[in-house]
């Protein structure tokens, strides 16, 4: 069971219109892909995908399952979104709450261990060795844990365990922690007892209210992950883990961990051609997907399919989306371009104050990112500063001036 | 176009290509840094609404099947779509291998009658090119002709080349009357040549494939078919004035895929929107593309897969090309998977599937007067051909219009130094 339904809004307008994990990642895939292939090489051949937010991304991308393998008379991909049950309304209130009103999905597919995962990371992992782990410690629960740096343990369920991994104590997202082992959010269950749970417990968390409970009656146990693990939940990490890409040594393998995505969803993404290195053009230190031609520079940046670069232009550090368009002369740094932007010529982004956080977003964008949400228009020479947010749809006759100064947001005016 | 079933003529071998049809029909050759050249035809018929389609093929089919599958990549899969490949059968009055491009098709015309067409075309597999042929269709129909041809403009003295044809045609016009035709005539000037695409009326297609079976010893539309019916049926010449390119031999394989480079690059493949089955050679499981630091690369094709550390000019590199620091390719073509490691430097090198090139490698060095030994009428400009699978040993040297047959290993090699016109059995 994939709890697909993150909101992802520290994401800010990159989550805007899609669910967190439908969020685009290293060129061709979505964030959710990393989730999909690692259960299609650990060896499962059924998936149940809960959605609930923007789930329209999710499910063209997600389609047969095809493209994961999950298609044949025994194999399956299920989209499982909120429905009117006995109530009227049933939005999942949380991700228990979203398995528990799945209970019949479970028990229609007869199963001995339910693995729930989230489609929110960037690792790999195999799922099989997690629940063989499972099996030999005889137990009822199995919560995948790494080691994380003391600072950052206020934002996990932080497991306590005893010399055999058995977890003996649970602190949800503590202030002070006494241990610096995180929970990653995925669980294999003895599915008898995951659905004794839902049915007992009344609450509707798994970290917050179904582990404690569990840890008081059952065996619960940590197994233990090592490797690269991503939670690319702000716009920084995010960027962070798209850089990631270009250093062999980051530990993140795109074709080593066998990275499966579907390329037929958008009118055929996949139809593109190879990518043309234009004359003249020029690309170092990049990942460059199919269907792009490049006139000008592009430095230390992922490029998605079909992204047009003219000549003169220079994009650098920068993440560009599907059929984004960058002309003449135009510079790019640091910038988040999400899909169908037009940058006009002559257009500068990303110059200025670092230091200047976004006015309204601080929380999310200071480290000097500026975002332009999908299909934005950029008017040529204009010059739009650092941690910027250029929201999605804009057209030319939204900015108050050809200058936008670090740390601006520019939205759509009503019409 | 419901009533319209078109027929490619994918089946052909052709000596001219040397190793890179060793293995496969030319139809099914790598083109374009990810393609099969058949995926011009292919999806020229899709784009045309022409939904159902028979690929005649018998050499070396299997790559051939693999590609096209149920032809879902293109769209015809459906009640009223399909494509199927028609293979020689035996155990049929009619079974034998095909003589020859008419034979193949009158041994499948109980299938072809079968789909009840009002048209049948007959178009061959293996050029690059982007047509409507909705426009031609009802050109055919508006002149109710037997037989419409399509024709491009070629220069005289390349008239003994051709299948050339006599038409008297304003300008303006679509097309003619076919007034005179010939199969690669010795002399003659010509301003016409058959871009063997053919569009006939269903029933006097039968007629003549009939008539033809009993009497002759050749079975070729242009040599046979097409002069026998002048005079006695209604012949139409068509006229084609956009980019055509031909892939009947290495030069112009080569010719034709340099042409998807430059300033302005004469083949757009985007806007000709060509599909190809991403199934076939894993392409669709591939990460994008990675260039490193040290790469330089201009003027060339990429696609997912690539690794580049070295330096890359006027080249089409196949998915999973893999170039090292150090490492040079100019002017080449290598198809998938194939590996230049550190220091080594290709130029004019056309490389199938699988080669690796070892370390310090020159691959076309020096003058480029002699011809290959072995094929001198077939390898001439100087371009070198690398077989499926060879495994260059580092430090080999090639100079020009060498040939090196497929799969061959390292120990297999057992000079450093191969003068030009060589082939390395």
């Amino acid at each position: 069971m994939l709890l697909a339904g993150g909101v992802g809004s520290r994401l800010n307008i990159l989550g805007a219109a899609r669910a967190k994990p439908a969020v685009p990642f290293g060129g061709i895939y979505r964030i959710i892909d990393f989730t999909l292939s690692n259960a299609m090489n650990s060896g499962f051949n059924t998936i149940g995908v809960l959605t609930q937010y923007k789930p329209l991304s999710l499910m063209e991308h997600i389609g047969t399952g095809d493209a994961w393998d999950f298609t044949g008379r025994m194999r399956g991909a299920k989209i499982l979104p909120p429905r009117t049950g006995q109530k009227d309304s049933d939005w999942y209130r949380g991700t228990a709450d979203a398995v528990r009103q799945n209970i019949d999905f479970i028990e229609s597919h007869k199963s001995d261990r339910i693995l729930i995962l989230s489609g929110d990371h960037i690792y790999k992992m195999d799922y099989a060795a997690m629940v063989r782990f499972h099996g030999e410690h005889e137990a009822d629960v199995t919560i995948a844990v790494m080691t994380v740096p003391w600072q950052e343990t206020e934002q996990f369920g932080i497991a306590i365990t005893d010399d055999h991994r058995r977890i003996i104590g649970w602190e949800e997202k503590p202030k002070k922690a006494r241990a610096n082992l995180a929970s990653m959010g995925i669980y294999v269950f003895n599915t008898d007892y995951l659905l004794h749970l839902l049915r007992t417990i009344p609450q509707h968390d798994f970290g917050q209210h179904m582990i404690p409970a569990a840890l008081q009656k059952a065996r619960v146990f940590g197994y233990p992950f090592e490797g690269y693990w991503r939670d690319v939940g702000t716009v920084r990490a995010y960027w962070e883990a798209n850089m990631d890409l270009l250093d062999p040594q980051s530990g993140i393998d795109l074709a080593g961990w066998h990275l499966r995505s579907n390329i037929e969803e958008e009118g055929r993404v996949s139809d593109r051609p190879p990518s043309f290195l234009a004359p003249g053009g020029n690309v170092r230190n990049s990942i460059v997907s199919p269907g792009c031609v490049i006139r000008g520079t592009v430095e230390s940046s992922i490029l998605s399919p079909g992204v047009i670069v003219e000549s003169g232009a220079v994009i650098k550090d920068s993440v560009v989306m599907h059929g984004t368009h960058v002309g003449r002369e135009a510079r790019v740094t640091e910038c988040i371009l999400d899909k169908l932007v037009r940058v006009g010529d002559g257009a500068v982004l990303g110059i200025g104050d670092r230091g200047m956080a976004n006015h309204e977003k601080p929380e999310h964008l200071s480290s000097g990112l500026t975002l332009v949400g999908k299909e934005a228009e950029i008017a040529a020479a204009v010059r739009v500063g650092k941690n910027c947010i250029l929201c999605p749809g804009l057209v030319l006759s939204d900015y108050p001036s050809s200058f936008v100064e670090s740390g601006a947001t520019i939205r759509r005016q009503a019409q | 176009m419901k009533k319209v079933f078109a027929l490619i003529l994918a089946g052909g071998r052709v000596d001219e290509l040397s190793v890179l049809t060793l293995s496969r029909p030319k139809s099914a050759l790598p083109f374009g840094g990810m393609y099969r050249v058949i995926d011009f035809p292919l999806s020229n018929l899709m784009h045309s609404n022409i939904e159902r389609v028979g690929i005649l093929s018998q050499y070396r089919s299997y790559a051939l099947l693999n590609h096209i599958g149920v032809g879902a990549w293109w769209d015809f899969v459906g009640r009223r779509r399909g494509v199927k490949m028609l293979l020689p059968s035996i155990g049929h009055k009619l079974g034998e291998w095909y003589k020859g491009t008419a034979d193949a098709v009158y041994q499948n015309l109980e299938f072809v009658a079968e789909q009840k067409p009002e048209t049948v075309m007959v178009l061959s597999g293996d050029h690059i090119y982007k047509m409507d042929y909705g426009p031609l269709m009802q050109y055919h129909r508006d002149k109710d002709a037997d037989l419409t041809i399509v024709l491009g403009k070629i220069k005289p003295e390349e008239s003994h080349r051709f299948g050339v044809a006599e038409l008297q045609c304003g300008p303006d016009e679509p097309g003619a009357e076919l007034l005179d035709y010939k199969e690669k005539p010795v002399t003659g000037d010509f301003e016409w040549a058959s871009l063997t695409i053919y569009v006939f009326k269903a029933d006097v297609l039968a007629e003549v494939l009939t008539r033809n079976a009993e009497l002759a010893t050749s079975y070729e539309f242009g040599r046979d078919i097409i002069p026998a019916m002048l005079g006695s049926y209604n012949v139409h010449g068509y006229k084609f004035d956009g980019y055509w390119g031909y892939s009947r031999t290495v030069d112009e394989f080569w010719r034709t895929n340099m042409d998807l480079l430059g300033p302005e690059p004469k083949i757009d493949l985007d806007a000709w929107q060509i599909r190809t089955n991403l199934d076939h050679d894993k392409l669709r499981d591939r990460p994008p593309a990675r260039i490193a630091q040290t790469a330089q690369i201009e003027n060339s094709y990429i696609y997912n897969g690539c690794e580049i550390l070295g330096k890359v000019e006027n080249s089409i590199l196949f998915p999973g090309v893999k170039v090292a620091a150090g490492a040079h390719v100019s002017d080449s073509i290598l198809f998938f998977d194939c590996v230049v490691e550190e220091q080594a430097k290709l130029d004019h090198t056309i490389a199938d599937f699988d080669v690796s090139v070892g370390t310090g490698c020159v691959v076309g060095e020096g003058e480029e007067a002699i011809p290959n030994k072995d094929y001198p009428t077939l390898l001439r400009s100087g371009l070198n051909l690398l077989g499926k699978g060879v495994c260059l040993p580092p430090d080999t040297t090639l100079e020009r219009n060498c040939i090196v047959a497929p799969a061959l290993k390292k120990n297999d090699f057992d000079k450093k130094y191969y003068e030009s016109g060589t082939t390395v059995l």
